[in-house]
């Protein structure tokens, strides 16, 4: 187990990547406290997995000072945050009300600022102890190259990576490592919804036959799990991971390694 | 601006012939070089050299040529390159040969043979690299490879030789020349293989040779005197793009 005695808050930890985030982390001996605005979070059911539910909107100032203060009076120290918490508005700019806007940025990098911002502490005096903290941060392969009608999205994961970086140069000589890792395609309530969504192309036509067709786009010919993401976050919030921060984690499958796919 | 002294390597057709011609325009001299024959059609102001840039040899032979006919080279651009069309399972020795002699060897012959003088008296040298030396293009495997050489080299030349010398390299996506209509053509259904990669495209429309020569133009100009060791992508927005585009099933 790699994480025995750690302590980890997961934000999103009920939805679709972080729940397994935070099953994998209980499985590696970690004490896990799973923040989310509900106790069944994106997937609308939960099963009691052991970790402890923090009630928390990661945009919420007061709600996170709360969840941090929980842990700080439970434990006095966080060995690893995830910021995990995400929203996805399937829009162009145009198309995208300033409302919209505002709150893709008030859960996608408000909500990364406001948690480690109140972690930082937590992670200070856990990296006290000799082993490095872990913050792991949320950015996805849509930071880099853009899916269409995604805007508002695509630029808040553009703003995590820079924000990424820049809190492994303040926070490393504190003995705090700060990653981020870059999803493509993995089959969560967000991917789903995104196949059926307005103008995603599922209009129309055969659900199963576009998934398929988005599998045959990867070299690996599928898109991801949850547990695919789990992997390399538990293994970047181990101590195996020591030397490694500061850097945007893609992880999709081949995806963006390859040019544009031409039907010839 | 100030009349350049231009090598452009592989100038008898496609992307190096549209350089040629744009470098001419701009009334600079312009040397150019390929494997056979000077092309019938290559404009008499441009001055041809039979050479194949993997050999060492005539590429300093090719310096001497511009050196003797015009007066010291100020602008080199390595744009000869050839590709083969296999993974790395099915790449023999001879394929290796042919696609790191050209494309690796013959950027680097040239360069170090034009560095003999660039480098005390300044001078100016663009590649051409491609978005393939960045991202895959499936069975193109060494050519991938040789491109992300040719991108690698270029820093270390800003980085090496500056600030006499400044080093960049171009990255052109699809651009519409011989070598791209015969992939076409070989499609099972070339109408909407073309339809579909237009689709790809941001701007609209695939590249043409002008659209590199442009930016070969830019980074020969006064313009980019700031400019060094950097690798510039005209692709006309498709490798901005997720290569996975719903929107197109």
């Amino acid at each position: 187990m790699k994480l025995e005695g750690k302590i980890a808050l997961v934000t999103g930890g009920r939805g679709g990547i972080g729940r397994a985030i935070v099953a994998r982390f209980l499985r590696e001996g970690a004490t896990v406290y799973a923040a989310d605005l509900s106790p069944e979070g994106s997937l609308a059911q939960h099963d009691a997995d052991g970790s402890r539910f923090v009630e928390m909107d990661v945009a919420d100032e007061g709600a996170v000072q709360a969840a941090m203060s929980q842990v700080q009076a439970e434990f006095g120290k966080l060995d690893i945050l995830v910021n995990a918490a995400g929203i996805e508005i399937e829009k162009t700019i145009e198309e995208t009300s300033l409302e919209e806007w505002n709150r893709s940025f008030a859960v996608n990098c408000t909500g990364t600022f406001l948690t480690s911002k109140y972690a930082l502490p937590l992670m200070r005096a856990a990296a006290k102890s000799g082993t490095s903290a872990s913050l792991i941060n949320f950015g996805s392969y849509d930071g880099f190259i853009a899916d269409p009608g995604l805007a508002a999205y695509c630029a808040t994961k553009g703003a995590v990576h820079a924000l990424t970086r820049a809190m492994a140069c303040d926070h490393g000589p504190e003995g705090i490592r700060v990653n981020a890792i870059c999803p493509g395609y993995i089959d969560t309530p967000m991917l789903q919804s995104f196949f059926t969504g307005d103008g995603s192309g599922g209009e129309g036509g055969n659900i199963d036959t576009l998934q398929q067709a988005v599998r045959d786009v990867h070299p690996m010919r599928t898109y991801g799990t949850p547990e695919d993401i789990a992997n390399l976050v538990n293994w970047l919030a181990s101590d195996e991971a020591r030397y490694a921060s500061g850097q945007l984690w893609v992880l999709d499958g081949g995806l963006s390694a390859q040019v544009q796919q031409m039907k010839l | 601006m100030e009349k350049q002294t231009a090598i452009v390597t592989g100038g008898s057709r496609g992307i190096g012939r549209a350089i040629v011609d744009r470098l001419l325009a701009d009334g600079h001299n312009v040397v150019t070089c390929g494997r056979g024959e000077r092309p019938k059609d290559l404009p008499e102001a441009a001055v041809w050299v039979q050479a194949d840039v993997s050999k060492t040899d005539d590429a300093a032979a090719l310096i001497k040529t511009a050196n003797t006919t015009f007066g010291q080279i100020t602008l080199l651009v390595n744009n000869a390159g050839v590709q083969v069309e296999k993974t790395v399972a099915d790449s023999d020795d001879d394929d290796w040969d042919l696609v790191m002699n050209v494309n690796c060897k013959g950027v680097f012959n040239m360069c170090r043979a034009a560095l003999v003088d660039m480098a005390e008296q300044g001078g100016n040298i663009i590649n051409i690299g491609s978005i393939s030396g960045v991202v895959a293009d499936p069975s193109m495997a060494l050519y991938n490879a040789s491109k992300a050489f040719v991108h690698g080299l270029t820093r270390s030349i800003a980085v090496d030789h500056g600030p006499k010398v400044r080093c960049n390299a171009i990255r052109p996506g699809w651009i519409m020349t011989e070598m791209a209509e015969d992939g076409f053509a070989l499609a099972r259904d070339p109408e909407q293989a073309m339809a579909d990669a237009l689709a790809r495209h941001p701007v609209g429309r695939f590249g043409e040779p002008k659209d590199i020569a442009n930016m070969v133009a830019w980074l020969a100009s006064d313009q980019s005197t700031y400019v060094s060791g950097e690798c510039f992508t005209v692709d006309g927005g498709m490798t901005a793009a997720s290569p996975l585009n719903p929107g197109l099933f």
